[in-house]
């Protein structure tokens, strides 16, 4: 049996796969940690809002990321 | 030969509608020479097999829809993230979404493991078969198996029946089935892991409260994704199926898209059986394997969505099933303490391999049969409404369904399996609660 691999197409889809994965999940966590700490310090009566943005933005970048998932599949972007 | 191509430019599962101008002649020839010379038999029994195969191919994508709506929302289900009704809602209406979203169907079905020319009205009857049934039997033992192997392994069957198991390409088979279905689970599953290790590290200092409520809503966003994505490339399989036949029974123009109602039909078949839920695929994935929380269900969902996609659009097609159970796993090897059942992952892996021989086996059988006229086809037919009455009749025996998905890590088939511990333990902590809301009450 001649098997030919696409060796270099699977290491490819290997690292985008892993690598996007963890960028989403970076993103999506620093989100959550900075929300949540926002609401800590406006319940201690301390300045929240440097947090708050931070927060949003990282989670404002994760929906990108699934945004960009949702381009990938529908054949009319291509 | 056996190059694992993109599935953009040729999916695994593809439909040559240059090659149909053959294929619509072997269909009239093939029937009319079993059946005598009358052109009009001919013709009968060529749309009594076309009408077989839609409704088969029909049949084939609602398994298809409940055996896979566990990949996208096993995972929510499991940590509570959506209702398990609310998950099957949104899988299902947006699989029928990405079934509608993409009708690209000129491509052929054989994926290179045989002759084009091999193909015929009766062999993908005979294949889609197969794949029913190997689907229904996993179903009723609650193991997540792919179902387009389910379906390669079916027309592999009814191909070796009919040419013989030299015309079958074995580098083909090794290269685009078997080496992908060990390497999805790896690279979701390593994803996962890695995911999970960075929620966690990132969010340690967050109140746990308030990491789950987050990390619920990214969960529900990335199992919408795959369920998405899951439409387009599955709902595709079937409408391509149909539209090969209809041209090949010259019912419909060569080089032309699917029709409306095919696209219809098919959308709604994949969308009814995702709703209908598959719940026993759903405990084992969800419960059966790993005890999940809700930031390793963000990370395999994640890991699951972004392995589906980059594989679509960088050349080496997985399958959806075996890349949501390595993420699953591997979100549960990325959790400190977190409980891994390996002896289920063993027997999910088992599964996998036996795909394929097994759907096979059920494809042959079914071959022998399509290839006998209409006589054959209308008993393969009945044999079929029967196999499937009986193993939804043996489901009901040990149900499984969205009120008690989440109870149990175990899907049962007999009730002489069921262990009474676990009749017992229900009873128990129903009595224990009992017992503290009359303590309180007393109180």
């Amino acid at each position: 049996m001649n098997i030919h691999v696409d060796w270099q197409a699977l290491l490819i889809v290997a690292v985008v796969s892993i690598v996007g994965t963890l960028i989403f999940m970076a993103l999506l966590s620093a989100g959550i940690r900075y929300v949540s700490l926002a609401g800590v310090r406006a319940n201690q009566r301390q300045s929240s809002v440097v947090a708050r943005v931070a927060g949003f933005s990282f989670l404002g970048l994760a929906g990108l990321f699934v945004l960009f998932g949702i381009y990938l599949i529908i054949p009319f972007f291509h | 030969m056996g190059q694992i191509d993109n599935p953009q430019s040729s999916p695994i599962v593809q439909l040559s509608l240059d090659a149909l101008a053959s294929a619509r002649k072997r269909v009239f020839t093939g029937t009319r020479s079993q059946l005598g010379t009358s052109s009009q038999i001919g013709i009968a029994v060529t749309l009594s097999v076309v009408i077989a195969v839609i409704l088969v191919a029909l049949i084939f994508d609602f398994t298809n829809g409940f055996h896979d709506s566990a990949n996208s929302m096993a995972g929510p289900v499991a940590t509570g993230a959506l209702k398990p009704k609310t998950a099957v809602i949104i899988a299902a209406v947006l699989n029928m979404v990405g079934a509608c979203l993409s009708t690209e169907v000129a491509k052929t079905i054989s994926g290179g493991l045989f002759d084009d020319n091999l193909i015929s009205a009766s062999v993908i009857l005979a294949g889609l078969v197969g794949a029913i049934i190997w689907n229904l039997l996993t179903w009723l033992v609650g193991l997540p198996s792919s179902s387009s192997h389910a379906l390669f392994g079916g027309l592999i069957g009814a191909v070796i029946v009919g040419a013989g198991l030299s015309s079958i390409n074995g580098s083909v088979v090794v290269s685009k089935i078997l080496l992908p279905a060990l390497i999805a689970p790896l690279v979701a599953g390593v994803a996962a892991l890695l995911a999970t290790k960075i929620a966690y590290r990132v969010t340690r200092r967050t109140p746990s409260a308030q990491s789950e409520g987050g990390f619920k809503y990214g969960q529900a966003f990335t199992a919408s994704l795959v369920a998405l994505a899951h439409g387009t490339s599955d709902g595709q399989k079937t409408m391509g199926v149909i539209t090969l036949v209809l041209v090949a029974a010259g019912l419909q123009e060569t080089g032309t898209g699917p029709q409306w109602w095919v696209i219809l039909a098919a959308g709604l078949a994949i969308g009814l059986g995702t709703y209908s839920g598959g719940w026993r695929i759903m405990r084992t994935l969800g419960k059966g394997v790993v005890e999940i929380e809700t930031p390793q269900g963000a990370a395999s969902g994640a890991a699951t969505g972004a392995t589906i996609l980059a594989s679509a659009h960088l050349g080496f097609g997985l399958s959806t099933t075996h890349v949501a159970t390595g993420a699953i796993v591997g979100s549960g090897v990325g959790r400190k303490g977190a409980l891994i059942r390996w002896a289920m992952a063993r027997r999910m892996v088992f599964a996998w391999l036996l795909t394929l021989p097994g759907a096979a086996l059920v494809g042959g059988a079914a071959a022998l049969l399509a290839d006998r006229g209409t006589a054959g086809v209308v008993v393969l037919l009945v044999l079929l409404a029967a196999v499937c009455v009986l193993i939804w009749g043996i489901s009901r025996r040990n149900k499984v369904n969205h009120l008690n998905v989440n109870d149990s890590h175990e899907v049962l088939v007999l009730n002489a399996a069921q262990p009474a511990s676990f009749v017992d333990g229900q009873e128990l902590q129903h009595d224990a609660e009992h017992d503290v809301s009359n303590a309180k009450g007393a109180a």
